[in-house]
Protein backbone atom coordinates (compact mmCIF):
# COMPACT_ATOMS: atom_id res chain seq x y z
CA UNK A 1 0.00 0.00 0.00
CA UNK A 2 1.08 3.37 -0.83
CA UNK A 3 0.38 6.91 1.18
CA UNK A 4 0.50 9.89 -0.10
CA UNK A 5 -0.46 13.43 1.72
CA UNK A 6 -2.43 16.03 -0.01
CA UNK A 7 -2.72 18.27 3.26
CA UNK A 8 -1.69 18.42 6.40
CA UNK A 9 -2.51 21.32 8.39
CA UNK A 10 -5.53 21.72 10.33
CA UNK A 11 -8.66 24.09 10.93
CA UNK A 12 -6.86 26.66 8.37
CA UNK A 13 -5.04 26.44 5.04
CA UNK A 14 -1.98 28.72 5.25
CA UNK A 15 -0.03 30.18 2.47
CA UNK A 16 3.37 31.68 2.04
CA UNK A 17 6.82 31.07 2.76
CA UNK A 18 6.25 29.95 6.04
CA UNK A 19 4.65 26.97 5.27
CA UNK A 20 6.10 25.68 1.93
CA UNK A 21 8.01 22.49 3.26
CA UNK A 22 4.87 20.90 5.25
CA UNK A 23 2.56 22.75 3.23
CA UNK A 24 -0.39 24.70 3.60
CA UNK A 25 -3.82 23.19 2.49
CA UNK A 26 -5.67 21.23 4.81
CA UNK A 27 -6.60 17.69 5.30
CA UNK A 28 -6.82 15.22 2.72
CA UNK A 29 -4.72 11.67 2.36
CA UNK A 30 -4.55 9.05 -0.23
CA UNK A 31 -4.10 5.09 -0.14
CA UNK A 32 -3.52 2.94 -3.00
CA UNK A 33 -3.29 -0.50 -3.78
CA UNK A 34 -0.75 -2.39 -4.44
CA UNK A 35 -3.32 -3.09 -7.48
CA UNK A 36 -4.09 0.15 -8.04
CA UNK A 37 -7.14 0.87 -6.05
CA UNK A 38 -7.65 3.97 -4.45
CA UNK A 39 -9.06 5.69 -1.25
CA UNK A 40 -9.22 9.23 -0.19
CA UNK A 41 -9.65 10.01 3.44
CA UNK A 42 -10.97 13.98 3.71
CA UNK A 43 -11.86 16.70 1.69
CA UNK A 44 -9.78 19.20 2.86
CA UNK A 45 -7.94 22.16 0.24
CA UNK A 46 -5.54 19.21 -0.30
CA UNK A 47 -8.28 17.32 -2.18
CA UNK A 48 -7.88 20.40 -4.67
CA UNK A 49 -4.47 18.96 -5.46
CA UNK A 50 -5.02 15.65 -5.88
CA UNK A 51 -7.79 16.49 -8.57
CA UNK A 52 -5.08 17.48 -10.82
CA UNK A 53 -3.66 14.54 -10.66
CA UNK A 54 -6.95 12.43 -10.77
CA UNK A 55 -7.73 14.27 -13.94
CA UNK A 56 -5.01 13.42 -15.80
CA UNK A 57 -5.93 9.53 -15.33
CA UNK A 58 -9.29 7.82 -15.66
CA UNK A 59 -11.24 10.63 -13.92
CA UNK A 60 -10.61 13.12 -16.56
CA UNK A 61 -12.55 10.71 -19.15
CA UNK A 62 -15.77 10.18 -16.47
CA UNK A 63 -13.89 6.45 -16.02
CA UNK A 64 -12.86 6.91 -12.26
CA UNK A 65 -14.75 5.54 -8.97
CA UNK A 66 -13.44 6.45 -5.94
CA UNK A 67 -14.43 5.97 -2.15
CA UNK A 68 -13.83 9.09 0.35
CA UNK A 69 -14.10 9.14 3.84
CA UNK A 70 -14.63 11.66 5.70
CA UNK A 71 -13.29 12.06 9.38
CA UNK A 72 -16.53 14.80 10.59
CA UNK A 73 -17.54 17.72 8.69
CA UNK A 74 -15.56 20.25 10.50
CA UNK A 75 -14.88 23.16 7.42
CA UNK A 76 -11.12 22.27 7.24
CA UNK A 77 -12.13 18.50 6.17
CA UNK A 78 -15.05 19.39 3.50
CA UNK A 79 -13.47 22.68 2.07
CA UNK A 80 -11.95 21.19 -1.01
CA UNK A 81 -15.97 19.10 -2.03
CA UNK A 82 -17.16 22.05 -4.22
CA UNK A 83 -13.49 22.21 -5.99
CA UNK A 84 -12.90 18.71 -6.61
CA UNK A 85 -12.48 18.49 -10.21
CA UNK A 86 -13.78 14.95 -10.45
CA UNK A 87 -17.20 15.88 -9.45
CA UNK A 88 -17.61 17.97 -12.29
CA UNK A 89 -17.35 14.98 -14.85
CA UNK A 90 -19.94 13.08 -15.52
CA UNK A 91 -19.70 8.76 -15.37
CA UNK A 92 -17.34 8.98 -12.39
CA UNK A 93 -18.75 7.22 -9.76
CA UNK A 94 -17.88 8.83 -6.17
CA UNK A 95 -18.66 7.48 -2.51
CA UNK A 96 -18.57 9.62 0.30
CA UNK A 97 -18.87 7.78 3.39
CA UNK A 98 -19.14 9.43 7.06
CA UNK A 99 -20.94 9.47 10.54
CA UNK A 100 -23.73 11.82 10.76
CA UNK A 101 -22.27 14.97 12.26
CA UNK A 102 -24.50 15.39 15.42
CA UNK A 103 -27.54 13.68 16.58
CA UNK A 104 -30.66 14.74 14.43
CA UNK A 105 -28.59 16.06 11.54
CA UNK A 106 -27.77 13.63 8.46
CA UNK A 107 -24.23 13.95 6.81
CA UNK A 108 -26.04 14.21 3.44
CA UNK A 109 -28.23 17.64 4.48
CA UNK A 110 -24.70 18.77 6.16
CA UNK A 111 -22.91 18.40 2.58
CA UNK A 112 -26.14 20.47 1.01
CA UNK A 113 -25.82 22.96 3.46
CA UNK A 114 -22.54 23.69 2.06
CA UNK A 115 -23.47 23.52 -1.35
CA UNK A 116 -26.34 25.97 -0.77
CA UNK A 117 -27.00 27.89 -3.12
CA UNK A 118 -26.06 31.37 -0.73
CA UNK A 119 -22.87 29.61 -0.29
CA UNK A 120 -22.07 28.10 -3.36
CA UNK A 121 -22.92 28.69 -7.05
CA UNK A 122 -22.88 24.71 -7.04
CA UNK A 123 -26.70 24.75 -5.27
CA UNK A 124 -26.61 21.45 -4.48
CA UNK A 125 -25.12 18.24 -4.65
CA UNK A 126 -27.75 17.05 -7.28
CA UNK A 127 -26.00 19.76 -9.68
CA UNK A 128 -22.39 17.37 -9.23
CA UNK A 129 -22.63 15.74 -12.90
CA UNK A 130 -20.44 12.87 -11.43
CA UNK A 131 -22.41 9.92 -9.40
CA UNK A 132 -22.49 10.64 -5.73
CA UNK A 133 -23.59 8.91 -3.52
CA UNK A 134 -23.97 9.64 0.34
CA UNK A 135 -23.55 6.52 2.81
CA UNK A 136 -23.99 6.84 6.24
CA UNK A 137 -21.42 5.30 8.84
CA UNK A 138 -22.34 3.82 12.11
CA UNK A 139 -18.60 4.27 14.08
CA UNK A 140 -18.08 0.37 15.09
CA UNK A 141 -19.61 -0.33 11.50
CA UNK A 142 -16.51 -2.34 9.41
CA UNK A 143 -16.66 -1.32 6.01
CA UNK A 144 -15.23 -3.66 2.82
CA UNK A 145 -14.21 -1.33 -0.09
CA UNK A 146 -12.50 -2.25 -3.24
CA UNK A 147 -9.07 -3.35 -1.72
CA UNK A 148 -9.57 -2.01 1.83
CA UNK A 149 -10.99 -3.56 5.15
CA UNK A 150 -11.72 -0.41 7.30
CA UNK A 151 -12.81 0.05 10.59
CA UNK A 152 -14.32 2.61 11.92
CA UNK A 153 -14.53 4.36 15.32
CA UNK A 154 -16.01 7.12 17.16
CA UNK A 155 -13.79 9.38 19.25
CA UNK A 156 -13.87 12.22 21.06
CA UNK A 157 -13.18 15.60 19.82
CA UNK A 158 -14.04 18.48 22.12
CA UNK A 159 -18.29 19.09 22.49
CA UNK A 160 -18.47 16.52 19.55
CA UNK A 161 -17.43 13.20 18.08
CA UNK A 162 -15.09 12.23 14.82
CA UNK A 163 -14.61 8.95 12.96
CA UNK A 164 -11.00 7.10 12.98
CA UNK A 165 -10.45 5.00 10.83
CA UNK A 166 -8.34 1.96 10.75
CA UNK A 167 -7.27 0.71 7.23
CA UNK A 168 -5.77 -2.87 5.93
CA UNK A 169 -4.71 -3.63 2.35
CA UNK A 170 -2.40 -5.50 1.24
CA UNK A 171 -1.94 -6.94 4.59
CA UNK A 172 -0.82 -3.54 5.84
CA UNK A 173 -2.25 -1.35 8.13
CA UNK A 174 -2.91 2.21 8.78
CA UNK A 175 -4.09 4.10 11.50
CA UNK A 176 -6.10 7.57 11.03
CA UNK A 177 -7.23 9.45 13.87
CA UNK A 178 -7.15 13.14 13.05
CA UNK A 179 -9.25 15.76 15.32
CA UNK A 180 -8.98 13.72 18.46
CA UNK A 181 -8.50 14.71 22.17
CA UNK A 182 -8.74 12.52 25.05
CA UNK A 183 -8.96 12.92 28.81
CA UNK A 184 -5.75 13.44 28.58
CA UNK A 185 -2.31 13.24 26.50
CA UNK A 186 -1.12 10.19 28.40
CA UNK A 187 -4.53 8.44 28.53
CA UNK A 188 -5.61 7.92 25.32
CA UNK A 189 -9.26 6.11 25.39
CA UNK A 190 -9.52 1.92 24.74
CA UNK A 191 -11.10 2.56 21.34
CA UNK A 192 -8.63 4.21 19.78
CA UNK A 193 -5.89 1.65 21.44
CA UNK A 194 -7.74 -0.79 19.48
CA UNK A 195 -7.82 1.05 16.16
CA UNK A 196 -3.81 1.80 16.43
CA UNK A 197 -3.15 -1.67 17.66
CA UNK A 198 0.21 -3.06 15.97
CA UNK A 199 -0.76 -0.21 12.68
CA UNK A 200 2.42 -0.29 10.22
CA UNK A 201 1.41 3.60 10.31
CA UNK A 202 -0.32 5.56 13.02
CA UNK A 203 -1.21 9.10 11.68
CA UNK A 204 -2.26 11.22 14.83
CA UNK A 205 -3.77 14.90 15.66
CA UNK A 206 -0.64 16.73 16.52
CA UNK A 207 -2.43 19.71 16.15
CA UNK A 208 -0.51 21.75 19.36
CA UNK A 209 3.69 21.67 20.62
CA UNK A 210 3.55 19.93 23.87
CA UNK A 211 4.46 23.26 25.79
CA UNK A 212 1.41 25.21 24.14
CA UNK A 213 -0.71 22.04 24.95
CA UNK A 214 -2.35 23.39 29.01
CA UNK A 215 -3.79 26.95 27.47
CA UNK A 216 -5.92 25.25 25.11
CA UNK A 217 -6.76 21.79 26.73
CA UNK A 218 -10.24 20.74 25.74
CA UNK A 219 -10.28 22.63 22.14
CA UNK A 220 -11.06 18.96 20.61
CA UNK A 221 -7.46 18.50 19.84
CA UNK A 222 -3.84 16.64 20.88
CA UNK A 223 -0.14 17.67 21.18
CA UNK A 224 2.24 15.74 19.99
CA UNK A 225 2.84 13.41 22.88
CA UNK A 226 -0.67 11.94 22.39
CA UNK A 227 0.36 10.15 19.29
CA UNK A 228 3.61 9.32 20.64
CA UNK A 229 1.67 7.94 23.95
CA UNK A 230 -0.62 5.99 21.37
CA UNK A 231 1.80 4.63 19.19
CA UNK A 232 3.70 3.22 22.35
CA UNK A 233 0.95 1.65 24.24
CA UNK A 234 -0.49 0.04 20.94
CA UNK A 235 2.50 -1.12 19.00
CA UNK A 236 2.24 1.28 15.92
CA UNK A 237 5.29 0.60 14.21
CA UNK A 238 5.64 4.17 13.18
CA UNK A 239 4.14 7.35 13.75
CA UNK A 240 3.22 10.44 11.53
CA UNK A 241 2.35 13.41 13.19
CA UNK A 242 -0.83 15.63 11.51
CA UNK A 243 -2.96 18.33 11.86
CA UNK A 244 -0.52 20.80 12.20
CA UNK A 245 -1.64 24.04 13.77
CA UNK A 246 -1.97 27.29 11.05
CA UNK A 247 0.11 28.81 14.02
CA UNK A 248 3.27 26.40 13.18
CA UNK A 249 6.23 27.63 10.41
CA UNK A 250 7.63 25.12 8.91
CA UNK A 251 10.32 25.58 11.55
CA UNK A 252 8.66 25.16 14.29
CA UNK A 253 7.28 21.98 13.02
CA UNK A 254 11.21 21.02 12.29
CA UNK A 255 11.40 21.39 16.40
CA UNK A 256 8.38 19.22 17.23
CA UNK A 257 9.83 16.39 15.45
CA UNK A 258 13.06 16.63 16.74
CA UNK A 259 11.82 17.17 20.63
CA UNK A 260 8.88 14.46 19.62
CA UNK A 261 11.25 12.09 18.55
CA UNK A 262 13.79 12.64 20.94
CA UNK A 263 11.18 11.30 24.03
CA UNK A 264 10.11 7.54 22.23
CA UNK A 265 11.84 4.72 20.36
CA UNK A 266 8.87 5.09 18.02
CA UNK A 267 10.17 6.04 14.58
CA UNK A 268 8.21 9.67 13.89
CA UNK A 269 8.07 11.62 11.40
CA UNK A 270 5.72 14.96 10.60
CA UNK A 271 3.39 14.50 8.05
CA UNK A 272 4.27 16.86 4.71
CA UNK A 273 2.14 17.56 1.97
CA UNK A 274 3.06 16.00 -1.33
CA UNK A 275 5.31 13.31 0.36
CA UNK A 276 4.58 9.54 -0.66
CA UNK A 277 5.31 6.72 1.45
CA UNK A 278 5.38 3.13 0.73
CA UNK A 279 3.60 0.96 3.42
CA UNK B 1 -7.89 56.75 2.22
CA UNK B 2 -5.24 53.68 1.82
CA UNK B 3 -6.61 50.07 1.06
CA UNK B 4 -4.68 47.03 2.08
CA UNK B 5 -4.72 43.84 0.47
CA UNK B 6 -5.22 40.56 2.65
CA UNK B 7 -6.16 38.09 0.70
CA UNK B 8 -6.64 38.38 -3.43
CA UNK B 9 -7.68 34.82 -4.31
CA UNK B 10 -10.99 34.00 -6.04
CA UNK B 11 -12.78 30.75 -4.82
CA UNK B 12 -10.43 28.63 -2.48
CA UNK B 13 -7.23 29.35 -0.74
CA UNK B 14 -4.16 27.91 -2.22
CA UNK B 15 -1.11 27.15 -0.66
CA UNK B 16 1.99 26.27 -2.06
CA UNK B 17 5.48 27.41 -3.42
CA UNK B 18 3.22 28.51 -7.13
CA UNK B 19 1.20 32.02 -4.32
CA UNK B 20 4.06 32.58 -2.27
CA UNK B 21 4.20 36.37 -4.17
CA UNK B 22 0.73 36.89 -4.76
CA UNK B 23 -0.99 35.13 -2.46
CA UNK B 24 -3.13 32.14 -1.29
CA UNK B 25 -5.48 33.51 0.48
CA UNK B 26 -9.30 34.71 -0.46
CA UNK B 27 -11.30 37.57 -0.86
CA UNK B 28 -10.10 40.30 1.57
CA UNK B 29 -9.57 44.15 1.93
CA UNK B 30 -8.79 46.55 4.58
CA UNK B 31 -9.72 50.36 3.99
CA UNK B 32 -8.50 53.11 6.00
CA UNK B 33 -8.96 56.81 6.60
CA UNK B 34 -6.86 59.30 7.09
CA UNK B 35 -7.69 59.51 10.80
CA UNK B 36 -7.36 55.92 11.11
CA UNK B 37 -10.75 54.70 10.80
CA UNK B 38 -10.95 51.53 9.02
CA UNK B 39 -13.77 49.41 7.01
CA UNK B 40 -13.19 45.77 6.20
CA UNK B 41 -14.48 44.69 2.69
CA UNK B 42 -15.06 40.93 2.20
CA UNK B 43 -14.56 38.20 4.91
CA UNK B 44 -12.34 35.85 3.27
CA UNK B 45 -9.59 33.60 4.39
CA UNK B 46 -7.26 36.87 4.07
CA UNK B 47 -9.33 38.17 6.99
CA UNK B 48 -7.88 35.83 9.68
CA UNK B 49 -4.04 37.14 8.97
CA UNK B 50 -6.24 40.70 9.02
CA UNK B 51 -7.32 40.08 12.56
CA UNK B 52 -4.14 38.87 14.12
CA UNK B 53 -2.87 42.76 13.30
CA UNK B 54 -5.70 44.27 14.17
CA UNK B 55 -5.64 42.54 17.65
CA UNK B 56 -1.29 43.43 18.04
CA UNK B 57 -2.63 47.22 17.38
CA UNK B 58 -6.04 47.17 19.43
CA UNK B 59 -5.83 48.86 22.71
CA UNK B 60 -9.22 47.50 23.46
CA UNK B 61 -12.36 45.94 22.53
CA UNK B 62 -13.45 47.66 18.73
CA UNK B 63 -16.12 48.08 16.54
CA UNK B 64 -15.58 46.39 13.32
CA UNK B 65 -17.50 46.99 10.08
CA UNK B 66 -17.47 44.43 7.36
CA UNK B 67 -18.33 45.14 4.21
CA UNK B 68 -20.15 41.97 2.16
CA UNK B 69 -20.31 41.71 -1.56
CA UNK B 70 -22.23 38.35 -1.25
CA UNK B 71 -21.67 35.05 0.91
CA UNK B 72 -20.05 32.30 -1.26
CA UNK B 73 -17.60 30.61 0.96
CA UNK B 74 -14.61 32.81 -0.17
CA UNK B 75 -15.76 35.28 1.13
CA UNK B 76 -16.64 34.45 4.13
CA UNK B 77 -14.95 31.52 5.53
CA UNK B 78 -12.53 34.22 7.18
CA UNK B 79 -14.99 35.19 9.72
CA UNK B 80 -14.71 32.20 12.37
CA UNK B 81 -10.46 33.40 12.46
CA UNK B 82 -11.18 36.78 12.83
CA UNK B 83 -9.38 37.03 16.48
CA UNK B 84 -10.98 40.46 17.14
CA UNK B 85 -14.40 38.39 17.39
CA UNK B 86 -12.65 35.94 20.46
CA UNK B 87 -12.33 39.44 22.31
CA UNK B 88 -15.41 40.19 24.60
CA UNK B 89 -16.57 43.40 24.33
CA UNK B 90 -16.13 43.78 20.45
CA UNK B 91 -18.85 44.83 18.20
CA UNK B 92 -18.71 43.53 14.56
CA UNK B 93 -21.24 45.10 12.01
CA UNK B 94 -21.99 42.96 8.81
CA UNK B 95 -23.51 44.63 5.96
CA UNK B 96 -24.39 42.29 2.72
CA UNK B 97 -27.16 42.40 -0.42
CA UNK B 98 -31.28 42.37 0.86
CA UNK B 99 -31.39 38.98 -0.98
CA UNK B 100 -28.49 37.41 1.73
CA UNK B 101 -29.51 39.36 4.71
CA UNK B 102 -33.04 38.45 4.75
CA UNK B 103 -31.35 35.11 6.29
CA UNK B 104 -28.03 37.20 6.96
CA UNK B 105 -27.80 36.10 10.38
CA UNK B 106 -28.68 32.53 9.29
CA UNK B 107 -26.22 32.57 6.64
CA UNK B 108 -23.12 33.72 8.99
CA UNK B 109 -24.32 31.29 12.25
CA UNK B 110 -24.41 28.82 9.67
CA UNK B 111 -21.11 28.72 8.92
CA UNK B 112 -20.10 28.30 12.44
CA UNK B 113 -22.80 25.48 13.21
CA UNK B 114 -21.70 22.49 15.17
CA UNK B 115 -21.28 20.70 11.97
CA UNK B 116 -18.71 23.02 10.18
CA UNK B 117 -17.30 24.63 13.28
CA UNK B 118 -16.10 24.26 16.62
CA UNK B 119 -17.92 26.96 18.21
CA UNK B 120 -21.78 28.11 17.50
CA UNK B 121 -21.90 32.37 16.47
CA UNK B 122 -23.88 32.47 19.52
CA UNK B 123 -21.36 31.53 22.09
CA UNK B 124 -18.52 33.65 19.91
CA UNK B 125 -17.70 36.92 22.84
CA UNK B 126 -18.08 39.24 20.01
CA UNK B 127 -21.53 41.19 19.50
CA UNK B 128 -22.51 40.98 15.83
CA UNK B 129 -25.21 42.66 13.96
CA UNK B 130 -26.74 42.71 10.59
CA UNK B 131 -27.99 45.62 8.19
CA UNK B 132 -28.93 44.74 4.66
CA UNK B 133 -27.86 46.48 1.86
CA UNK B 134 -30.16 47.82 -1.24
CA UNK B 135 -27.97 48.91 -4.52
CA UNK B 136 -28.76 52.59 -4.92
CA UNK B 137 -29.34 53.24 -1.64
CA UNK B 138 -26.09 54.85 0.03
CA UNK B 139 -25.52 54.58 3.37
CA UNK B 140 -22.29 56.45 5.99
CA UNK B 141 -20.10 54.26 8.36
CA UNK B 142 -17.81 56.99 10.39
CA UNK B 143 -15.89 58.93 7.94
CA UNK B 144 -16.94 57.04 5.00
CA UNK B 145 -19.60 57.27 2.38
CA UNK B 146 -20.60 54.02 0.92
CA UNK B 147 -22.39 53.11 -2.09
CA UNK B 148 -23.75 49.92 -3.07
CA UNK B 149 -24.06 48.54 -6.55
CA UNK B 150 -25.69 45.94 -7.97
CA UNK B 151 -23.70 43.31 -9.89
CA UNK B 152 -23.92 39.79 -12.07
CA UNK B 153 -23.34 37.08 -10.22
CA UNK B 154 -24.86 33.71 -8.86
CA UNK B 155 -27.77 34.56 -6.24
CA UNK B 156 -26.57 38.00 -6.31
CA UNK B 157 -23.29 40.15 -5.77
CA UNK B 158 -22.74 43.51 -4.55
CA UNK B 159 -19.97 45.79 -5.46
CA UNK B 160 -19.15 49.40 -3.29
CA UNK B 161 -18.01 52.28 -4.26
CA UNK B 162 -16.46 53.95 -0.94
CA UNK B 163 -15.74 57.82 -1.04
CA UNK B 164 -13.74 59.41 1.98
CA UNK B 165 -11.08 62.22 2.27
CA UNK B 166 -11.79 64.10 -0.73
CA UNK B 167 -10.99 60.70 -2.82
CA UNK B 168 -13.03 57.46 -4.05
CA UNK B 169 -12.43 54.00 -4.97
CA UNK B 170 -14.62 51.12 -5.91
CA UNK B 171 -14.58 46.98 -4.89
CA UNK B 172 -16.40 45.56 -7.85
CA UNK B 173 -16.20 41.53 -7.13
CA UNK B 174 -17.73 39.35 -8.08
CA UNK B 175 -19.43 39.67 -11.36
CA UNK B 176 -19.57 38.42 -14.96
CA UNK B 177 -19.53 41.01 -17.68
CA UNK B 178 -22.84 41.78 -18.61
CA UNK B 179 -23.64 40.59 -22.15
CA UNK B 180 -23.94 36.49 -22.41
CA UNK B 181 -25.23 35.58 -19.22
CA UNK B 182 -27.55 37.31 -16.49
CA UNK B 183 -27.28 35.27 -13.14
CA UNK B 184 -30.54 34.66 -11.32
CA UNK B 185 -31.43 32.55 -8.48
CA UNK B 186 -30.63 29.26 -9.83
CA UNK B 187 -28.19 27.34 -11.07
CA UNK B 188 -27.01 27.67 -14.62
CA UNK B 189 -25.13 24.54 -16.02
CA UNK B 190 -24.24 26.83 -18.89
CA UNK B 191 -25.53 30.15 -20.45
CA UNK B 192 -28.74 30.22 -21.04
CA UNK B 193 -30.74 31.92 -24.11
CA UNK B 194 -31.74 35.57 -23.30
CA UNK B 195 -34.70 37.08 -23.27
CA UNK B 196 -35.30 40.38 -24.06
CA UNK B 197 -35.92 41.41 -20.17
CA UNK B 198 -32.76 39.75 -19.66
CA UNK B 199 -31.10 41.91 -22.15
CA UNK B 200 -32.80 45.37 -20.47
CA UNK B 201 -32.08 44.27 -17.10
CA UNK B 202 -28.15 43.36 -18.22
CA UNK B 203 -27.96 46.69 -19.78
CA UNK B 204 -29.31 48.62 -17.09
CA UNK B 205 -26.87 47.05 -14.45
CA UNK B 206 -23.74 47.81 -16.74
CA UNK B 207 -25.02 51.69 -17.02
CA UNK B 208 -25.50 51.90 -13.33
CA UNK B 209 -21.90 50.59 -12.66
CA UNK B 210 -20.79 52.60 -15.14
CA UNK B 211 -22.09 55.76 -13.82
CA UNK B 212 -21.74 54.70 -9.85
CA UNK B 213 -17.63 54.67 -11.31
CA UNK B 214 -17.82 57.41 -13.14
CA UNK B 215 -14.59 59.29 -12.08
CA UNK B 216 -13.38 57.29 -8.97
CA UNK B 217 -9.93 57.07 -8.60
CA UNK B 218 -9.44 53.53 -8.40
CA UNK B 219 -11.10 50.23 -9.08
CA UNK B 220 -10.58 46.90 -7.57
CA UNK B 221 -12.20 44.57 -10.02
CA UNK B 222 -12.95 40.37 -10.30
CA UNK B 223 -10.97 39.63 -12.96
CA UNK B 224 -10.51 35.84 -12.39
CA UNK B 225 -10.45 34.74 -16.04
CA UNK B 226 -8.34 35.12 -19.14
CA UNK B 227 -10.59 35.72 -22.10
CA UNK B 228 -9.59 31.76 -23.06
CA UNK B 229 -10.97 30.92 -19.94
CA UNK B 230 -13.92 33.09 -19.71
CA UNK B 231 -14.82 31.57 -22.85
CA UNK B 232 -15.06 28.12 -21.60
CA UNK B 233 -16.85 29.08 -18.14
CA UNK B 234 -19.03 32.23 -18.97
CA UNK B 235 -21.58 31.33 -17.08
CA UNK B 236 -19.15 31.00 -13.37
CA UNK B 237 -19.70 34.63 -12.94
CA UNK B 238 -16.48 36.05 -13.03
CA UNK B 239 -14.78 38.64 -15.13
CA UNK B 240 -11.99 39.21 -17.72
CA UNK B 241 -8.94 42.14 -17.34
CA UNK B 242 -10.26 43.18 -20.62
CA UNK B 243 -13.95 43.20 -19.65
CA UNK B 244 -12.97 45.22 -16.39
CA UNK B 245 -10.65 48.17 -18.85
CA UNK B 246 -13.89 48.40 -20.83
CA UNK B 247 -16.02 49.39 -17.64
CA UNK B 248 -13.56 51.45 -16.38
CA UNK B 249 -12.99 52.86 -19.81
CA UNK B 250 -16.28 53.81 -19.86
CA UNK B 251 -16.36 55.21 -16.35
CA UNK B 252 -13.44 57.41 -17.19
CA UNK B 253 -11.52 55.47 -14.15
CA UNK B 254 -7.75 56.75 -13.22
CA UNK B 255 -6.64 53.43 -11.70
CA UNK B 256 -7.91 50.10 -12.28
CA UNK B 257 -6.22 46.88 -9.96
CA UNK B 258 -7.15 42.80 -10.94
CA UNK B 259 -8.19 41.17 -8.07
CA UNK B 260 -9.63 37.92 -7.27
CA UNK B 261 -7.05 35.67 -9.22
CA UNK B 262 -8.19 32.08 -10.67
CA UNK B 263 -6.75 29.64 -7.49
CA UNK B 264 -4.53 27.99 -11.36
CA UNK B 265 -2.87 30.93 -11.68
CA UNK B 266 0.34 30.95 -10.08
CA UNK B 267 2.87 33.76 -10.12
CA UNK B 268 4.91 33.32 -12.98
CA UNK B 269 1.68 33.47 -14.94
CA UNK B 270 0.08 36.24 -12.64
CA UNK B 271 3.59 38.04 -13.60
CA UNK B 272 2.82 38.04 -17.45
CA UNK B 273 -0.86 38.92 -16.67
CA UNK B 274 0.27 41.88 -14.92
CA UNK B 275 2.76 42.48 -17.62
CA UNK B 276 0.49 42.45 -20.45
CA UNK B 277 -2.41 43.94 -18.83
CA UNK B 278 -0.38 47.26 -17.67
CA UNK B 279 1.13 47.26 -21.44
CA UNK B 280 -3.36 47.10 -22.31
CA UNK B 281 -4.10 49.76 -19.85
CA UNK B 282 -1.57 52.48 -20.88
CA UNK B 283 -2.72 52.30 -24.30
CA UNK B 284 -5.90 53.56 -23.36
CA UNK B 285 -4.72 55.70 -20.48
CA UNK B 286 -5.43 53.93 -17.40
CA UNK B 287 -2.81 52.49 -14.94
CA UNK B 288 -3.49 48.45 -14.08
CA UNK B 289 -1.74 47.14 -11.16
CA UNK B 290 -2.10 43.89 -10.31
CA UNK B 291 -3.15 42.91 -6.38
CA UNK B 292 -1.10 40.65 -4.49
CA UNK B 293 -1.30 39.46 -0.67
CA UNK B 294 -0.11 42.59 1.24
CA UNK B 295 -0.36 44.92 -1.24
CA UNK B 296 -0.45 48.78 0.52
CA UNK B 297 -2.12 51.54 -2.36
CA UNK B 298 -2.74 55.30 -1.17
CA UNK B 299 -6.00 56.78 -2.72
CA UNK B 300 -5.82 59.74 -4.31
CA UNK B 301 -4.46 61.38 -7.40
CA UNK B 302 -1.16 61.58 -5.64
CA UNK B 303 0.09 58.83 -4.15
CA UNK B 304 1.19 59.54 -0.61
CA UNK B 305 -1.04 62.61 -0.73
CA UNK B 306 -3.79 61.29 1.13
Amino acid sequence: MKIRFWGVRGSFAMSGRDFLRYGGNTTSVELVTNAGQRLLIDLGTGATELAKSLMSVEFGKGQGSLPILLSHTHLDHIQGLPFFTPFFIKGNEIRILGANPISGLSLESTLQNQLAPHYSPLNGLENLAAGVSIETITAGDTIQLPGFEVVTAAVPHGSMWTTAYRITADGKTVAYLSDVEYPSPEEPVDIALGLAQDADLLIHDAMHADHDYEQRRGWGHSPARAGVVLAERAGAKKLALFHHSPDATDDMIDEVVTRTAASTAVPVFAAAEGSYLDI
Amino acid sequence: MQITFWGVRGSYPVPGAATVRYGGQTSCVEVRSTSGECLIVDAGTGMRALGNKLLREAQGPMHHHVLLSHVHWDHIQGMPFFGPAYVPGTKISVYALLTAADELNDVIGGITRHEFFPMPLEAVPAHFEFHQVEPGVDFEIGPFHVMPIALNHPFGSVGYRIDCDGSSWAYVADTAPFDQVLHKQHFLKGPEPLSEDDRIALAAMREALVRRLDGVDTVIYDTHFLPDEYARFPHYGHSTPDQALEICGLAKVRRLVLYHHAPTHGDEQMDKIAAEYLAKGANVGIEVLTSFEGMTLPIGPEPGAT
